[in-house]
């Protein structure tokens, strides 16, 4: 062949066809518009206006289409006259009151002068406290959580889709996990309070101001719970209850506390009732509020409700109201089943006040690990290695593990009964998972000489005047 | 870098197969079978055992880091040296030269 007939041969391969040509482009066409059809609606309703801008139904929130449980499988349960959640009811449940809480009990005295003297001076035994405890305090005062709603109603959507922009307004506030429930009457306070407890663990009153007792009235039909979670690598390099263990919880506190000030007062805006519960103020009890909203189950460490994806990693606010919602459902992830073999807090508990019971037991009217709760409020009032405690926190399988494809699997297994929970646990063991210390991530600094302080000067030192006085001096 | 190592993955399996393919072939269709199959298994403990060393030492979970090398690695080695064998990678010139003498 010559060369100019190899030129033309390898022309002749290289070329396209009208008809070629035409097809490739259809069938490019065609591809464009079936992607932009399947493409996900958050993408194709991001640039809708106002109220046409709708998550799709049935959705979880138009941010996070599908709710995250990390790995977990989640069947959902129902709550009735005999279950909230996975949590059995076996008679009627007597509303407490908030003067009977742990920490009140310590402030009372009723857990020892060592413990009162703790809870009087945590405050300042580590420099971390006291700023977000008086930040909570700053949005603790009754007039920054409820107040009148706007007499002129805004149009609103349907209670599906207003339930999704809730949950989308609490993930904008930069909550790690929020759900929807029915309010439960009896995980109200019987009466709060006056002032409430938080008053005094965020020192917004002295000290040794008296307390009275509180009815509460505010009731409302919804509540809207917000999670937000403690620091992951903070928790890796903590033993669980030295000088940081406080801020983990504290920081939490104030960040889920902001969430539920700046909710309720939106909702307010759009004229409806909204009351903001947080750890300065609250009229309610979170765990079984968690349970109601779908967020979680009740786990071996007492009155804690564990979130399948973050455990009882985090700390909570709450927002009741009577904005149209549709509440979520309460979950099953088998939290109860993995609490029944692991027992791995109770190993752990410095307090020793965990359980090592199979089975919960009956416990004002409900089905509860028969942990003692004074006896680890007394321990957290009272560390002097440390500020508070929380310990159980840091070993739990549940809470301990970054995002990782095993760690997904492992919430999966341990999701699925007794004989998988105890393989997970197994395994958790063998690695090490839980009691390591990572201290490639102490940033903080520690003081261990705040950490001790002397009783009786103290208590001395808190009933003689107000709260500005250091302990121990 | 986690894309890198998927990337890489990939390519060490193609890699695998071309390598073993001359052998594979057996006599009957089960040891065929077999050897394909351990191979998979082979290939994805390793990967699973690369990539969960991987993301616990750059966590910091020094015991995982650890166990994991040998709980993988282990068994990764185990596997290696049985398909080897079955392969005819090891173990075969010894016997040819004793068949000779």
């Amino acid at each position: 062949m010559s060369v100019n007939n190899k030129e033309k041969g390898s022309q002749q391969e290289f070329s396209v066809s009208r008809r070629g040509f035409l097809k490739t482009g259809v069938a490019a066409a065609a591809m464009g518009v079936m992607g932009a059809i399947a493409a996900p609606s958050k993408i194709a309703s991001a640039a809708s206006p106002a109220l046409t801008y709708q998550p799709a139904k049935g959705q979880w929130s138009k941010l996070r289409p599908e709710a995250n449980y990390g790995g977990a499988s989640v069947h959902y349960v129902e709550n009735n006259d005999q279950w909230l959640g996975t949590t059995k009811l076996v008679g009627k449940i007597i509303q407490t009151d908030e003067k009977d809480a742990g920490f009140s009990l310590a402030l009372a005295g009723k857990l020892g002068d060592k413990a009162k003297a703790g809870f009087l001076s945590t405050v300042f035994r580590h420099p971390t406290v006291l700023p977000f405890a008086d930040a909570i305090g700053a949005i603790s005062a009754p007039s920054m959580l409820t107040g009148e709603p706007n007499p002129n109603k805004l149009q609103i959507p349907d209670p599906e889709q207003m339930s999704q922009h809730i949950k989308d307004f609490a993930y904008y506030l930069n909550m790690d996990e929020v759900g929807i429930g029915n309010m439960p009457d009896y995980a109200y306070y019987g009466s709060n309070m006056a002032p409430p407890l938080g008053a005094y663990l965020v020192h917004a009153v002295p000290m040794d101001t008296p307390y009275g007792k509180a009815p509460i009235t505010d009731k409302l039909p919804y509540v809207i719970c917000m999670s937000a979670s403690m620091h992951l690598e903070t928790w890796l390099a903590s033993t669980g209850y030295d000088g940081i263990s406080n801020a983990q919880s504290e920081r939490c506190y104030h960040a889920s506390a902001n969430a539920a000030v700046i909710m309720a007062n939106y909702i307010r805006q759009l004229g409806y009732h909204a009351r903001a519960h947080h750890f300065g103020n609250y009229e309610l009890l979170i765990p079984p509020v968690l349970i109601a909203c779908g967020m979680g189950e009740l786990t071996r460490t007492g009155d804690t409700a564990a979130h399948p994806r973050i455990g009882f990693r985090h700390k909570s606010s709450a927002v009741t109201t009577d904005l149209p919602l549709v509440p979520d459902k309460p979950i099953d992830f088998g939290m109860q089943d993995f609490c029944r073999v692991c027992k791995k807090c109770a190993d752990n508990c410095p307090a020793q006040a965990i359980t090592y019971d199979d089975d919960p037991l009956p416990h004002n009217g409900y089905l509860r690990w028969n942990t003692d709760s004074n006896k680890c409020a007394a321990f957290r009032c009272s560390n002097d290695e440390g500020v508070n405690c929380g310990r159980c926190v840091k070993v739990c399988p549940w809470n301990s593990k970054e995002d990782s494809w095993f760690h997904r699997a492992g919430l999966y297994i341990g999701s699925k009964g007794e004989n998988a929970s105890r393989m997970l646990k197994s395994i958790d063991d063998m690695f090490g998972y839980g009691t390591e210390e990572v201290t490639k991530y102490k940033w903080w600094l520690e003081w261990p000489d705040l950490y001790k302080y002397d009783v009786n000067a103290t208590l001395k030192a808190f009933s003689a005047t107000a709260s500005a006085v250091p302990p121990g001096v | 870098m986690s894309i890198f190592l998927i990337f890489l993955a990939g390519i060490l399996f193609l890699a695998g197969i071309l390598f073993i393919k001359p052998r594979a072939k057996q006599d009957k269709t089960w040891k065929t079978v077999i050897i394909w199959t351990l191979y998979v298994i082979f290939f994805v403990i390793a990967c699973m055992g690369v990539s969960f060393v991987y993301i616990n030492a750059s966590v910091g979970h020094v015991k995982a880091t650890s166990t994991a090398i040998f709980l993988f690695g282990g068994i990764s080695l185990i596997l290696a040296v049985v398909l080897a064998r079955v392969l005819g990678f090891i173990g075969t010139k010894k016997k040819d030269e004793s068949l000779q003498a």
